[in-house]
């Protein structure tokens, strides 16, 4: 039986242990202490007298906090114990732990508290195979500081652990020998300080202006105001309200601030995605425009200012392509991994167009669009001039680094994702269906932006033109009749990829599906083949390659349902969403606690419960945002002009929903709504 | 043989760069050492222009490595990022206008446009359609 694994987190820093705080390497978790891609503590362990402790119960005060309780001696004993242990452990980007030992007997005691302590400054790329590393440890007895210390070359990170109580040091850990008087207690802070070595021997961040002027408050100050600043949802339902105070919780969570500082960013999510990753983040902040807008204006910002400007193979790089993953571990420094700025990403650059129109629509902050005009441009001229890698006029991709690029380049990005019906592979360039209808959004909405905000209307008239061809030949080129329904992708010479897939209903949420196409697309969504009963399935079964625990092969994501039921609402395909939207709610009611990045995509009435795989992180940014959305579909928000429109659709049984202050270029403004069985389908907005 | 650093920035012409970014404006010392000794190259950025001089002045962002560094920089032969993460490369004030010398240096000599794969994966189908850009 595998242990539950227990977080704390806060932005790209992280510590995660077992039930009882330990952390020990494990081949199968980033388990340790992480910091920018870094494992700064790969070895925490907590004995005394000699025995590892057992946990008795927890308190996850806030998920930068947790506090175990705990006894000595293993699980199966009686507990009875006259010793007990409080291990009380926050993050922010430095960690600590306050250790509290309380003697509960009549007589004073006597013990020897021991806590193993070591790193191996693994990076975050091989957890599964960290390499041996030459660790230099000074134990400073006179400072009660046990120094950890990695350099190559220039590189160099480095871990202090600190204690603010006599202790005896030594190159493997700490040993604090007490006397804890009758009912009394003892009690030792520990500080980590996590260290990337700049100029002189100084940490890198205070030498950047940007990183030294964020003054941290609070962290609690900081996540009360975060929520405070979010709508406010009344709900008959417990469970719905649990999930949306949940997920904001989680998106919260996941912010960090990046070297560059240009304000809070997400993350991808725990435990493998703890850094930023363009598509999540794109995404995360088109679900959450309704919620938590604050992050798009910081995520339009780094991904500009990071924008791609050279051919470079190594790092799938073109002029105008917007990032795939910035990292800052050893493997991206020394180009073992191309990560310090990698670009393999297909659809990253018209997501960033379509997000800079869609944070105009709702804030209304037409100053950031004029800032980001140019790269709005060269990421619109990107699509044409280096996405239409064969000149058939859709966006392909084919990374060009062959030993250690992105073979998928789309969302879907496992290595065997895309693929026939028959489970054949095609050739590259591959050119996914959703990647053109991002394109034909990203055009569109270029357009808006260039005739009112740029001053530009024949470049306008120009996208429009490319955007009303680019959805004519589409629906000519990946329809098929027979099926009644999309090709995943096409083949470098034209030929039609014939596998059923969630992709289609990308589709509908970027608008280039034909009217006439859209009933069968939303009944192939809600069909036992792609509908598992809670939500829909990446592939549809009975196809060769259909998997139900393959990530894209039959696996259900969340944020991949969000898109989908956001684009069955665009085409007025009401009952379809609401399905599908019911089914997601289901899986973050029952699970409880963060929603996965994915679940099994087996029959719901099989299995009875959603099943979770050990590849699923959770929190994670675009899955929490994915619930948001699916909100925000179901009360049909949409701006229009500079008032809020509400148009609900909510499945029976939601009863009535209330969503106040929903911040937008109106200000605050409410929805109301409910189900079918109170009959008042289409209320207006209400704007106040 | 690919040009140095101080070769590239003395032959930079003053002409509009239109990669750049037009809202971008800054200034960036580049402090390059070498036996003992630093070099200074002062990069004024305003209006998709960049002018060089050779000054030790204050500047927005300092950005200081072995003249070595910045001649493989030059070259297109390490990205800046990566050797900023080596710690190859310090960087003293204001983060966002590092990627402005990504922009200004070339990048690796050695790399494809990517309709070179595109075309070999798809050579023109007999009597097939024309190229529709």
């Amino acid at each position: 039986m595998r242990q539950e694994r227990v977080y704390v987190l806060a932005g790209n820093a992280f510590a995660l242990s077992d039930e009882q705080g330990d952390m020990v390497v494990d081949p199968h978790a980033p388990v340790g202490l992480f910091s920018f891609d870094t494992r700064f503590l790969s070895r925490w362990v907590l004995t005394i007298d000699g025995e590892r402790l057992n946990s008795l119960s927890r308190d996850d005060m806030t998920y930068f906090e947790t506090r175990f309780f705990l006894v000595p001696g293993a699980a199966s004993h009686y507990v009875d114990a006259d010793v007990s242990v409080i291990r009380h452990r926050s993050i922010d980007s430095a960690f600590h732990e306050r250790i509290t030992v309380l003697n509960h007997s009549a007589e004073p005691a006597e013990y020897t508290v021991r806590l193993d302590i070591g790193s191996d400054f693994a990076d975050t790329a091989e957890i599964r195979e960290p390499r041996p590393r030459d660790v230099a440890i000074i134990a400073d007895q006179e400072r009660r500081q046990l120094r950890l210390r990695y350099t190559r070359d220039r590189f160099v990170r480095d871990t202090t652990v600190s204690s603010t109580v006599p202790v005896d040091v030594d190159e493997g850990g700490m040993t604090f020998r007490i006397r804890i008087p009758p009912e009394g207690n003892w009690i030792a802070d520990l500080h980590v300080a996590m260290t990337i070595q700049g100029a002189g021997g100084r940490d890198l961040r205070v030498d950047l202006d940007e990183h030294r002027h964020h003054v941290r408050r609070s962290m609690r100050e900081d996540l009360e105001e975060w929520l405070g600043r979010a709508p406010q949802l009344v709900s008959e339902r417990p469970a719905l309200q649990r999930t949306y105070e949940r997920c904001l919780t989680d998106l919260a969570s996941l912010r960090y601030l990046p070297l560059s500082n240009p304000g809070p960013v997400p993350v991808g999510g725990l435990p493998w995605g703890m850094t930023l990753y363009g598509r999540d983040a794109l995404i995360t902040c088109l679900q959450t425009m309704a919620f938590t807008p604050e992050l798009a204006a910081p995520t339009l910002r780094i991904l500009a200012n990071l924008q791609g400007s050279q051919l470079d193979d190594v790092h799938d790089e073109e002029p105008g392509k917007i990032l795939g993953e910035l990292r800052y571990g050893e493997a991206a420094a020394f180009g073992d991994q191309p990560s310090a700025v990698y670009y393999g990403a297909a659809d990253t650059t018209p997501l960033f167009v379509i997000l800079l129109d869609e944070y105009e629509r709702w804030s209304g902050n037409a100053d950031v669009v004029r800032e980001l005009r140019h790269p709005a441009r060269m990421a619109l001229d990107w699509i044409d001039e280096y996405g239409d890698m064969t000149g058939d006029g859709y966006l392909r991709y084919q990374t060009r680094n062959p030993h250690t690029g992105t073979v998928n380049q789309g969302w879907k990005n496992s290595l065997d994702a895309i693929t026939y019906a028959d489970g054949r592979m095609p050739g590259f360039p591959r050119a996914t269906c959703e990647l053109q209808g991002y394109a034909y959004d990203a055009k569109r909405r270029g357009a808006r932006l260039a005739r009112e905000f740029w001053g530009d209307p024949a470049y306008a008239d120009r996208l429009e033109r490319e955007a009303a061809d680019l959805k004519r030949r589409f629906n000519r080129d990946f329809w098929l009749p027979h099926r009644e329904h999309y090709a995943l992708a096409l083949e470098p010479d034209g030929t039609p990829v014939d596998a059923l897939s969630s992709n289609i209903g990308h589709l509908l949420w970027s608008g280039i599906v034909d009217d006439e196409f859209a009933a069968a697309v939303a009944g192939h969504l809600v069909s036992p083949q792609l509908f598992s009963g809670w939500g829909v399935r990446t592939l549809a079964s009975g196809q060769h390659p259909y998997n139900p625990v393959g990530s894209h092969l039959g696996a259900v994501w969340p944020s991949d349902n969000a898109l989908i039921v956001a684009g069955l609402r665009h085409y007025r395909r009401d009952a379809e969403a609401a399905r599908i939207a019911a089914a997601v709610f289901d899986v973050a009611d029952t699970l409880g606690g963060s929603v996965p990045e994915l679940i099994a995509g087996y029959e719901r009435h099989v299995t009875k419960y959603p099943v979770q795989l050990p590849a699923a992180g959770r929190p994670q940014a675009w899955s929490s945002g994915g619930l948001l959305m699916l909100l925000g579909a179901l009360l049909g928000l949409r701006p229009s002009g500079d008032n809020l429109l509400v148009n609900p659709a909510l499945p029976a049984g939601f009863g009535r929903i209330e969503l106040l202050d929903v911040p937008g270029r109106w200000g605050r403004s409410d929805a109301y709504a409910r189900d079918r069985a109170g009959v008042h389908p289409g209320r207006r907005a209400r704007v106040r | 043989m690919a040009r140095s650093a101080a070769e590239y920035l003395t032959a930079l012409e003053p002409r509009r760069r239109p990669e750049l970014p037009d809202t971008t404006t800054g200034t960036l010392r580049l402090d390059a050492r070498e036996n003992g000794r630093t070099e200074h190259w002062y990069l004024t950025v305003a209006d998709q222009h960049v002018e060089v001089s050779r000054s030790a002045e204050d500047a927005d962002v300092v950005i200081r490595a072995d003249r070595a560094v910045f001649d493989r920089l030059a070259a297109g032969d390490t990205h800046i990022s990566s050797a900023l993460l080596r710690n190859d490369v310090t960087v003293q004030g204001n983060l966002r206008l590092m990627p402005l010398l990504r922009r200004i240096f070339p990048g690796p000599a050695t790399a494809r446009h990517p309709r070179e794969l595109g075309r070999r994966a798809a050579p023109r189908r007999p009597g097939g359609q024309e190229d529709r850009r």
